[in-house]
C-alpha cells in the first residue's frame, strides 16, 4: 500500500472533528472522502499534509512515517524523515494558493530550485511537459490574476506535480469550476492515477464523486 | 543678495547633514525593521514582550527626547558608561526609533498575507526562511510601500531635530542667516528646498510602487 492512515483521531478542543478514520491508498487509486460541509474532510486531508497535527494515530506512506502511536500518543517523526515525507505528498488547496508574485513556471519552479534536487535543465523540462500536460504550455509567462480559475486550479495542480509526490491530495478540487471545467480537471485526475499516482479527493460534489469512479470513504452521519 | 551669499554655502553644508541622516537611517532601518518586526511576531514571549517594550518606548516618546538622552544621558547608565560622539548619538536615536516605527509597518504587513501561502510553501517543503524571503516578503513590501513612503517622508523633516544637539542642518543654517540679516526669506527657501527633496523621494516611491504592479 503506497499510504496507509490507521486510527486516526482528531479534536479542536473539546470538538471532536473526526475519530477512528481507517483508510488505504494503493499506486494507481483514487480515494474519494466526501461528506458534507463541517464533517472533518479538509482538517483531515491537513492531517495527512502535516498542516495540522493528530491527536491519535498512524500516517505512513511507501513505509515512511508522519506518525505513529506510541504508548496512546501520537508521535511525529524527527526533522529529516518529515522533509522525505512532504516529498512524498502533495496538496492542490481549495483556493489553489498560487504565488501571485511569480508567473506560472515560476510557481512550478520554486521548489525544485530550493530542494536543489534536480538540474536546471531538468527543471525547465519537466515544467514544460506539466504544463503541456494540462494543457496551458501558453500561460507559462502569465500571473495567476490573469488566470481563469480553472487554470489558476491547473498550474496548482503542475506546482503540486513537479516533485512527482507518489500521494496527490485534492481539497474540494471542482467547488468554484463550472460544469465543463469540473469535467476537465475529473479527466486529468483520473490521469494522474492512470500514471501511478494514489489520489485523495475531498469533495461534497456527487457528481465528482460518481466521475472519478474512486473508492468512497464517507465521513459524518 | 548678501543673503543668498551667506545662505547658500550654508545650506550645501547643512544638506550633508540632512541627507546623511536621512539616508543612514533609511538604509539600516529597514532590513533592521523586518528582523524587528520577525522577533515581536516571535512565539517565544520572552523575546515578543522585550521588542514590544523596545517599541512601545520608541513610539511613546518624543525623538527629541531619545536624541537628548542618548547623546546627554546614556553614559549616566551604570555598566554602559559609553558616550556617544553628537553624530553617533543622532546616527543611533534615528535609527532606533525609524526602525520601531517601520517594524509595525512591516508586522502589519506580514499579518496582512494570506495564511495560505505559508502553507503551500510548507507543503512544497520549502523551509521558513526561504518562504519568508521568496514568497512572504516580496509580497509584504508591495503592501507596505504606501505607508513605508509616508514614513520616510516624515523622516526628512524629522532630521531637522539634529539641532538640539547643535548640529547644523539646513533649517539651522535658515535661523542662523535670518539672525544675522533680520529676515525671513532664509526661512522660505529653505521650506523650498524640503519641498524639493520630498518632490523627488515621491517621485522615486511612486516608481517603486510601480515596480509591484506587474501582479495583484
Amino acid at each position: 500500500m503506497t499510504l496507509i492512515a490507521e486510527n486516526l483521531n482528531k479534536s479542536f478542543g473539546d470538538t471532536l472533528v473526526f475519530k477512528d478514520i481507517f483508510f488505504t491508498v494503493d499506486k494507481g487509486e483514487i480515494l474519494v472522502i466526501k461528506g458534507k460541509s463541517g464533517q472533518g474532510k479538509t482538517t483531515l486531508l491537513r492531517c495527512l499534509n502535516y498542516l495540522e497535527v493528530l491527536d491519535k494515530g498512524s500516517i505512513s506512506i511507501n513505509g515512511k512515517y508522519l506518525c505513529k502511536d506510541a504508548d496512546g500518543k501520537v508521535q511525529y517523526a524527527e526533522k529529516e524523515d518529515l522533509k522525505a515525507y512532504r516529498l512524498d505528498i502533495g496538496l492542490v488547496f481549495q483556493n489553489y494558493n498560487l504565488f501571485p508574485h511569480m508567473t506560472a513556471k515560476e510557481n512550478l519552479l520554486l521548489a525544485p530550485k530550493f530542494l536543489d534536487n534536480m538540474t536546471e535543465e531538468e527543471m525547465e523540462k519537466r515544467a514544460k511537459e506539466l504544463l503541456a500536460q494540462l494543457d496551458i504550455s501558453d500561460k507559462e509567462n502569465s500571473y495567476p490574476y490573469q488566470l481563469s480559475g480553472g487554470q489558476q486550479q491547473r498550474v496548482a495542480i503542475a506546482r503540486a506535480c513537479m516533485l512527482n509526490p507518489s500521494v496527490l491530495c485534492f481539497d474540494e478540487p471542482t467547488s468554484a469550476l463550472d460544469e465543463e471545467t469540473r469535467g476537465q480537471i475529473s479527466k486529468i485526475i483520473k490521469g494522474l492515477a492512470n500514471q501511478g499516482m494514489a489520489i485523495i479527493v475531498v469533495t461534497h460534489d456527487s457528481s465528482l464523486v460518481e466521475e472519478l469512479e474512486g473508492n468512497v470513504l464517507t465521513m459524518g452521519k | 543678495m548678501k543673503v543668498f551669499n551667506m545662505l547658500l554655502p550654508m545650506t550645501m553644508e547643512g544638506l550633508k547633514v540632512t541627507l546623511g541622516v536621512f539616508l543612514i537611517t533609511l538604509v539600516l532601518s529597514v532590513p533592521l525593521s523586518i528582523i524587528v518586526a520577525k522577533l515581536r511576531m516571535s512565539k517565544n514571549k520572552l523575546v515578543a514582550k522585550i521588542v514590544g517594550i523596545y517599541i512601545y518606548i520608541m513610539r511613546g516618546t518624543p525623538l527629541l527626547l531619545q536624541l537628548m538622552f542618548i547623546f546627554f544621558g546614556f553614559h549616566y547608565i551604570p555598566v554602559i558608561g559609553y558616550a556617544f560622539s553628537r553624530h553617533q548619538a543622532i546616527a543611533v536615536a534615528f535609527i532606533l526609533n525609524y526602525t520601531a516605527y517601520f517594524s509595525e509597518i512591516f508586522r502589519g504587513g506580514i499579518n496582512s498575507i494570506d495564511v495560505g501561502q505559508t502553507e503551500a510553501s510548507t507543503v512544497l517543503g520549502l523551509s521558513k526562511r526561504y518562504s519568508f524571503m521568496k514568497v512572504i516578503l516580496p509580497q509584504v513590501i508591495k503592501n507596505v510601500m504606501p505607508s513605508i513612503g509616508n514614513e520616510v517622508i516624515t523622516l526628512v523633516k524629522d532630521t531637522s531635530l539634529v539641532y538640539i544637539l547643535g548640529v547644523a542642518d539646513i533649517l539651522k543654517a535658515a535661523k542662523a542667516v535670518s539672525n544675522t540679516y533680520s529676515t525671513f526669506v532664509p526661512y522660505i527657501f529653505i521650506g523650498l528646498v524640503y519641498l524639493l527633496i520630498v518632490a523627488v523621494l515621491t517621485k522615486v516611491l511612486d516608481n517603486v510602487e510601480a515596480k509591484f504592479n506587474y501582479y495583484r
